[in-house]
């Protein structure tokens, strides 16, 4: 057999699981770095995935949540399927698969000198939470930040920390919660992500809006955001479909001509708006 | 000119397969397709070069239905892969005809550009070396002149080899070709051969202005009428020479195995199912409509060239009678609704 010299993106390094944390009920944070502690195998911009694989089962496309420097990339990966039951059995020192990093990212230096509009829903805040970072890392290249986040329940609410504590003390933010039916625990907003977003009306002047949900929350948080006077430009989602090899060879992540894997994830509405509507 | 006399094809075919593994049309019991020339078994199987099209496309030799990636090995918390198994030995297709010719060229798109080269994809096409049989009389279900291919001068070819009746006239093309060449220079002779005049296109079919046309035609209800007879059973994409849309699985025996891909299906409601149980493309029409925007519009938006070659093997194939000439026609003929 010929050995080859070859790049081999479809072929996953291995990295060490160095710590695991329960965000919900079935949301769990994974904590990686290169076997033995020294470092990453690749660097994961804001909105950038990865190609997660436990070997003997699977690989998933999970939105990398937050890279701390050098010290770990972060997936923080709901319980939802094959690989990801078999991933949350698993312990610190596991070793798994990854291969990345994929997509285009979020647009962080095009935003910069705008304020910020984050909109997301459950498991959507994954994503967003590596441009909401990013913003408060740089915080004097933004302007105000809004985050608001829904998820159906407050044990359902990911990040917490960050959302009641961490987030709000940050300069010149505003975080707003909501969950989808009331709970005697709960004091806050109680109701959808998107009625809240039009309660909320924040005005569309210099703000760049990042949504990232379930499908069916993003359409009608568009249609909310059109609705106040937001202009496709100044939308942005990150959309995710069924991806085997991650690189736009497979054909599955189709929209169109684009491939969410390589020319996505992330998307004004703009450039969504000339693709057919299958997202 | 160079010639092959027809006499000496099966000798020269026993001294490629000694250097490389040849790959051409034959008939084999009820199957046809291109196998290996060192399964073929005389008196039994049948050379299939004259013919036009075999039932199955030479793309298992670019992609195999099954192929094995890299191995898995468990031990505790740990996980190595071991070795990778890109496949670089040498392969002939020989006798391929320009339309599946033009078809190994748009996969060469796929998995050779737009940022990332397939390594396994890579190995194992620079390793392969085409000879192409030029068409000079098209069959009842060929349209490749529709398509952009040039049955007659094709590209991508090594080598062209034109039936000349008792010879097939050998024109090399590419330095590989000559490497081929060399090694049967001394079955090729130096010969005056009348070659065959072109016989016109029995279809007529319009493809020009159709990816254009279709980009208005997403939401049309003219989908639900062309793709109702749909099974959706996938064999249009089994048959297709361009099809390439691939899975990648695992299988593994305790605490070994490999990971491999192999031909998927976008016929198939699981193809895009996601793990939460949602699916962009649930149902069948969506399914259907989106492999031929794939093929007649996408494809070509993306890599400046339809996916389909005008091969007419799913016309052929199709269990429900759909034909996708039919389909470019009414597409053509369409009134749009705003």
């Amino acid at each position: 057999m010929h050995k080859c010299e070859c790049e081999q993106p479809l072929v996953p390094v291995i990295v060490e699981v160095v710590d695991i944390k329960d965000e919900t009920p079935d949301i769990k944070s994974f904590f990686v770095k290169n076997p033995g502690g020294q470092g990453l195998p690749f660097n994961v911009a804001p909105g950038q995935c990865a190609m997660v694989s436990y070997l003997p089962v699977g690989e998933s496309m999970i939105s990398c949540t937050w890279q701390e420097e050098q010290e770990y990339l972060q997936f923080a990966i709901k319980r939802v399927g094959l690989m990801t039951d078999e991933l949350h059995q698993i312990e610190v020192g596991q070793k798994i698969g990854l291969r990345g990093p994929y997509g285009n990212g979020f647009p962080v230096e095009a935003c910069k000198g705008k304020d910020m509009l984050f909109i997301a829903g459950g498991i959507g805040l994954a994503p967003l939470r590596s441009f909401i970072k990013y913003c408060f890392k740089h915080r004097e290249d933004y302007g105000k930040i809004k985050i608001i986040y829904g998820s159906r329940s407050y044990a359902d609410l990911c990040f917490k920390e960050e959302l009641f504590e961490l987030w709000p003390q940050q300069k010149n933010t505003e975080v707003f919660v909501t969950i989808d039916s009331a709970e005697e625990v709960w004091k806050g907003h109680v109701g959808f992500v998107p009625s809240y977003l039009e309660e909320l009306n924040p005005s569309p002047n210099g703000v760049v809006a990042v949504t990232c949900g379930p499908p069916i929350m993003i359409k009608f948080v568009l249609g909310s955001l059109e609705k106040m006077g937001y202009t496709d430009e100044q939308v942005i989602t990150t959309l995710e479909m069924r991806m085997k090899c991650g690189i736009g060879k497979c054909g599955r992540c189709n929209i169109g001509s684009e491939y969410i894997c390589l020319d996505g994830p992330v998307f004004y509405l703009s450039q969504l708006r000339d693709l057919p509507q299958e997202w | 000119m160079k010639v092959l006399s027809k006499a000496k094809l099966e000798t020269a075919l026993n001294k490629l397969n000694q250097g490389a593994e040849v790959f051409l049309p034959m008939q084999k019991a009820q199957e046809s397709g291109f196998y290996s020339w060192k399964l073929f078994q005389q008196g039994q199987d049948e050379l299939m070069l004259d013919a036009l099209n075999v039932y199955l496309p030479p793309k298992h030799v670019v992609l195999p239905q099954t192929e094995r990636m890299y191995s898995i090995k468990l031990e505790g918390q740990d996980m190595k892969i071991e070795q990778t198994f890109e496949d670089a030995s040498p392969r002939v297709i020989f006798g391929a005809r320009p339309c599946d010719i033009k078809a190994i060229l748009c996969m060469d798109e796929v998995f050779l550009t737009r940022g990332y080269e397939d390594s396994f994809y890579k190995c194992r096409r620079e390793a392969i070396t085409i000879v192409a049989n030029a068409c000079y009389q098209p069959g009842p279900a060929c349209f490749c002149n529709a398509m952009e291919v040039n049955p007659v001068e094709p590209a991508g070819a090594d080598i062209i080899i034109r039936d000349a009746g008792e010879a097939y006239v050998w024109e090399t093309k590419t330095p590989k070709g000559e490497a081929l060449t060399s090694q049967i220079a001394e079955f090729l002779e130096e010969k005056s051969l009348a070659l065959p005049v072109a016989q016109p296109f029995i279809q007529d079919v319009k493809y020009e202005g159709t990816a254009e046309k279709l980009k208005k035609m997403f939401a049309d209800h003219i989908w639900a009428k062309l793709g109702e007879a749909c099974h959706n059973c996938g064999i249009c994409t089994y048959v297709c020479p361009s099809c390439y849309c691939f899975d990648i699985q695992v299988k593994m025996w305790g605490d070994e195995g490999y990971r491999f891909r192999c031909w998927d299906s976008c016929m198939y409601e699981e193809y895009s199912r996601e793990a939460g149980g949602g699916n962009p493309r649930g149902d069948g029409i969506e399914r259907f409509r989106n492999r031929f925007l794939h093929k007649l519009e996408f494809f070509k938006e993306r890599y400046g060239t339809p996916l389909c070659t005008g091969c007419g093997r799913c016309i052929v194939a199709c269990p429900a009678g759909i034909n996708i000439v039919k389909i470019i026609d009414e597409i053509k003929e369409a009134e749009l609704h705003a």
